[in-house]
């Protein structure tokens, strides 16, 4: 069994490694577009308490954007509802290289909804995608270390991961 | 110019430092399900892959394969699964490869006729 | 020299005479057509010939004609109408490339361009009448010879209301000038115009300003000043397109040319209040004609009420250049004068260039209405790139002419410091503000007017099919080429109309007007400067800035170009874009008090929801002076009329009894 995380230890962790990453890859600053195929609009809520002062993105250089022209990276949200796909490709082409597309939320990764004729099931059926995060929303502290995990290809702690309680026992 | 300010603008240094106490609600933060393999049995599993409103669950043979990306941290497995599923506390699970987040539990519980444990 | 002027005023008028023939011989066919307008082109040639030459002569010449029972015909042609007469050639000849491509050859088009001919031969003569009763008749001929001009197509709706609303202001106003010469004639005693302002001293001071207010008022009718304006915007979209260039583009100025004459020729020096007078009546004019031009759908009213705000700056002009001569600064007043004439031929100029485009684009769109019309930027780029420059010259952007007119203004205005008395200081400079606020909303007016036209996408289908296949293209480039060149060549033009100031009030600003730096500066040289030349050079060569930034900051890395970020639009649709009703929209809401709109709104049904189909809205804008002075005096006319009405019952013995009447009254007079 997993012991109890200590955010406040992680946080200070997280929020170097991303400055770190950040001031390496892409200069002082990065600058986030985020792009809603259909969400119900809560990871929506989850992005914008990131920039709220709790958490505060701009402290560690990253910025929202609405222009993609001016984006380094893309989240994208929602299970990629197909009257969407004309505006997740355009955002995308406009976005200019080196980026990275972040898909946020457990619809976009292919919960909840399945691909039918209105909807695609998950945001890397339409665009290629760098990270996911998943979580339903993913709290802000999951975005940070997806914002993280996309801009400095961190060791990533999921893959070691097990959901097997009894792992280790001799089974 | 001040020394600080010219250091910060250079080198991007934050100004200000997280909240040193953990928040309170972090330890009721929707997490990832982890699942005692020795008391799964194919019907309860049958079962909690019917449950899950998400279709993060799906039953191969004789292992539950959980994807972790589809998971929205409902909570029905755990009240279903009883004693076989708590959850983990683990909730940050950014990954850049989908498939390191479909994981794979084997089902190691006896068969139980009639008991929906 | 001053031969040669009379030679070619004489010319001019020949050839207009015989261009009218022409029309009415052969302009039923295609070859008559084009024979006349070449003649009547041959006329303007000489026209404008003549009007420069008088301007750089400085001097005028008299020609008498005939003689006989109702006496000669004196013409003299003076200084102060050279910029005019100039004009007059330029419209002319600009109208004549354009009309054999608008009009078609027949009867109609025949009739019409004889009375257009003899319309130029009218206005000629006004500019160049030497005598009150020449003045007159030539002004009144040329008024009825527009009336006719106007009513070209009379079957169609509103041409007939139009026409008539012209001719009934005009014979008003010309009342009014005939009373205002019958003044000065009898109190000088001679009907000679030179006379006249030889012995301008006789008439008394009460008489003088009666005079000038007479004539301010008379003139203001066909010049189209604000409260006697309302036959502009009536009268000018039912006119064919030349028809309407030629009323705005030199009709009006010949109002304007009345009023300098009575201002500086035949009653100069008079007191301060005429020339505050003439002034207030000039920014409101300019003030209001732009806000209404702003609430215009159809593209020829909102020429019209243009018009009506540049003849409000010309009118300011000679009214604070009165002031200012009235006050003593005669530098600053002859400064003004040279501005309004300046202002008379750039006016001319670009406004008879948009009106002759606005005919274009009805015939190649099929319509006038703003918000049916768009992106015949692709459809007509000859077309485009023509009006272009005219919206730029009247929108007072550098480096064109309308930005040195107005430019010279406005530092004219400014100096109204030098003005002894405060209160006369104040009054000049909240017209300089009026007139500002004027130039603002022109700017807007003008975007508006080019932009929803030629840009975005077309609104209708008319407009998306307009073709510019025999469209005229040539009188309309031929005027674009002299907005540039009285842009630039701004010094040469203000030399020649220093020699017509001098000519008409005696001082000589040149050497305070121009700096032999081809600099213009308003007659002080402390006060400010610029030059349209060098400021046209400057402007050219920065645009090379961008081009070389673009080569020297090229990327060198592989690049890819995806299409222009559009927010992720689907697809655009011609009802997205701004009309020309929303665009002036914050206009209309903060003048809304002076609008006075009513507005109506159907709908369908009341859901709130918005399924409830179309909306019909429906706005508009009060027409003030038709409601509270117009028509309060027309039925105050009728009233006395059905008072008077009981004299003419009828009956024969009621008449036996008026003679016997008269009988008695001759003989009880004639007794005594």
């Amino acid at each position: 069994m997993q012991t109890e995380p200590d955010p406040s230890a992680e946080l200070s962790e997280l929020s170097g490694e991303l400055r770190r990453r950040a001031l390496q890859l892409f200069g002082r600053s990065l600058h986030i577009r985020t792009v809603d195929t259909g969400s119900c609009a809560v990871c929506e809520s989850e992005i914008r308490l990131l920039a709220a002062p709790h958490y505060d993105l701009h402290r560690l250089g990253f910025f929202f954007t609405p222009a993609p022209r001016h984006a380094d990276l893309l989240m994208v949200t929602g299970p990629a509802v197909r009257a969407a796909d004309n505006l997740l490709l355009k955002t995308y082409e406009a976005t200019p290289d080196p980026k990275a597309v972040i898909a946020v939320g457990a619809c976009a990764l292919g919960g909840v909804y399945p691909q039918d004729s209105v909807m695609h099931g998950a945001i890397d059926r339409v665009v290629p995608v760098d990270v996911f995060v998943p979580g339903c929303p993913p709290s802000p502290l999951a975005l940070l270390q997806g914002l993280l995990v996309a801009v400095g290809r961190l060791e990533e702690r999921v893959r070691t991961l097990s959901l097997d309680l009894d792992a280790g026992s001799a089974g | 110019m001040a020394f600080w300010f010219y250091r910060g603008v250079r080198k991007g240094i934050a100004t200000t430092r997280y909240p040193k106490t953990v928040d309170p609600w972090a330890r009721e933060l929707p997490s990832a399900p982890g699942f005692h393999a020795a008391r799964l049995t194919l019907p309860l599993v049958d079962r909690l892959v019917n449950e899950c409103p998400a279709g993060a669950l799906a039953r191969e043979d004789h292992e539950l394969v959980v994807d972790l990306g589809c998971c929205t941290g409902c909570g029905r497995c755990l009240e279903l699964g009883h004693g076989a599923v708590r959850p983990t506390g683990e909730f940050l699970l950014a990954s850049s490869d989908r498939a390191a987040l479909i994981k794979r539990v084997p089902i190691r519980g006896e068969h139980r006729m009639g008991n929906a444990d | 020299m001053t031969h040669a002027i009379g030679a070619l005023a004489i010319a001019a008028a020949a050839c207009w005479l015989a261009a009218a023939g022409v029309a009415v011989l052969g302009a039923e066919r295609r070859p008559g057509l084009g024979a006349s307008a070449v003649v009547s082109g041959a006329g303007g040639i000489a026209a404008a010939l003549c009007g420069v030459l008088l301007a750089v002569h400085g001097a005028g010449t008299t020609i008498r004609l005939g003689g006989g029972p109702v006496g000669a015909a004196t013409f003299h042609i003076a200084p102060l109408a050279a910029p005019f007469i100039l004009l007059l050639g330029l419209v002319a000849g600009a109208i004549a490339l354009y009309g054999p491509r608008y009009h078609e050859p027949g009867r109609g088009t025949a009739v019409y361009l004889a009375v257009y001919n003899l319309a130029l031969l009218a206005s000629l003569a006004v500019l160049a009448a030497g005598n009150v009763v020449t003045f007159l008749v030539a002004w009144e001929s040329m008024a009825l010879l527009c009336y006719l001009l106007i009513l070209r197509h009379h079957e169609r709706p509103g041409v007939a209301e139009g026409a008539f609303l012209f001719i009934a202001l005009s014979e008003i106003g010309f009342l009014m000038i005939v009373l205002a010469f019958a003044i000065l004639a009898t109190q000088t005693g001679t009907l000679d115009l030179a006379g006249i302002a030889a012995r301008a001293g006789r008439v008394q001071a009460g008489w003088r300003s009666a005079a000038y207010v007479l004539a301010l008022c008379g003139f203001g009718f066909k010049a189209g000043l604000v409260p006697f304006h309302i036959w502009l915007p009536a009268a000018h979209p039912v006119a064919p397109a030349d028809g309407s260039a030629f009323l705005s583009g030199l009709v009006i100025k010949l109002g304007v040319y009345g009023i300098a004459l009575f201002g500086f020729t035949l009653l100069p020096g008079g007191p301060a209040w005429w020339g505050l007078v003439t002034m207030g009546f000039g920014a409101i004019s300019a003030v209001l004609g732009i806000l209404y031009a702003l609430m215009e759908r159809d593209l020829k009213r909102f020429l019209a009420f243009s018009s009506i705000e540049n003849i409000g700056i010309i009118v300011t002009a000679l009214g604070a250049g009165m002031t200012f001569i009235a006050y003593g600064q005669r530098a600053i007043g002859v400064f003004l004068l040279i501005v309004a004439l300046y202002h008379t031929v750039n006016h001319g100029t670009y406004k008879t260039l948009l009106f002759l485009e606005a005919g274009v684009i009805e015939h190649a769109a099929g319509t006038r209405d703003l918000d049916r019309l768009g992106g015949l930027i692709r459809r007509l780029p000859r077309t485009a790139v023509i009006c272009l420059i005219g919206t730029v010259a009247i929108a007072a952007l550098p480096p064109l002419n309308g930005f040195v007119s107005e430019w010279m203004l406005f530092q004219g205005l400014f100096q109204g410091f030098r003005i002894s008395s405060h209160l006369v200081g104040i009054l000049i400079v909240i017209a300089g503000a009026l007139i500002a606020l004027t130039g603002g909303l022109a700017i807007n007016a003008f975007a508006r007017a080019y932009g929803i036209p030629f840009l975005g996408m077309p609104r209708s289908g008319q407009a998306a099919h307009a073709s510019e296949i025999r469209q005229p293209v040539a009188g309309p480039a031929l005027l674009a080429g002299t907005c540039v060149l009285l842009g630039i060549g701004a010094p040469l033009v203000l030399t020649a109309l220093d020699r017509v100031a001098r000519a008409t009030t005696g001082l000589d600003i040149r050497s305070k007007l121009i700096l032999p730096q081809l600099t213009v500066i308003p007659a002080h040289t402390d006060f400010a400067g610029f030059s349209p030349t060098y400021l046209a050079l400057f402007l050219l060569a920065i645009t090379a800035v961008p081009i070389l930034i673009f080569f020297a900051g090229r990327p060198r890395a592989r690049s890819r170009r995806p299409p222009v970020w559009d927010g992720g639009i689907l697809d655009f649709k011609p009802r997205m874009q701004y009309t020309a009703t929303t665009h002036a929209n914050p206009v209309r809401v903060t003048f809304e008090p002076l609008y006075r709109p009513s507005v109506q709104v159907e709908r369908a049904s009341d859901d709130p929801a918005g399924r409830s189909g179309p909306v019909h809205y429906r706005f508009k804008v009060t027409p003030i002076f038709d409601r509270y002075l117009y028509q309060p005096l027309i039925r105050l006319v009728e009233t006395l009329a059905n008072l008077a009405r009981p004299i003419q019952s009828g009956d024969v013995n009621l008449y036996l009894f008026y003679v016997f009447v008269v009988l008695l009254i001759a003989y009880a007079v004639y007794a005594t």
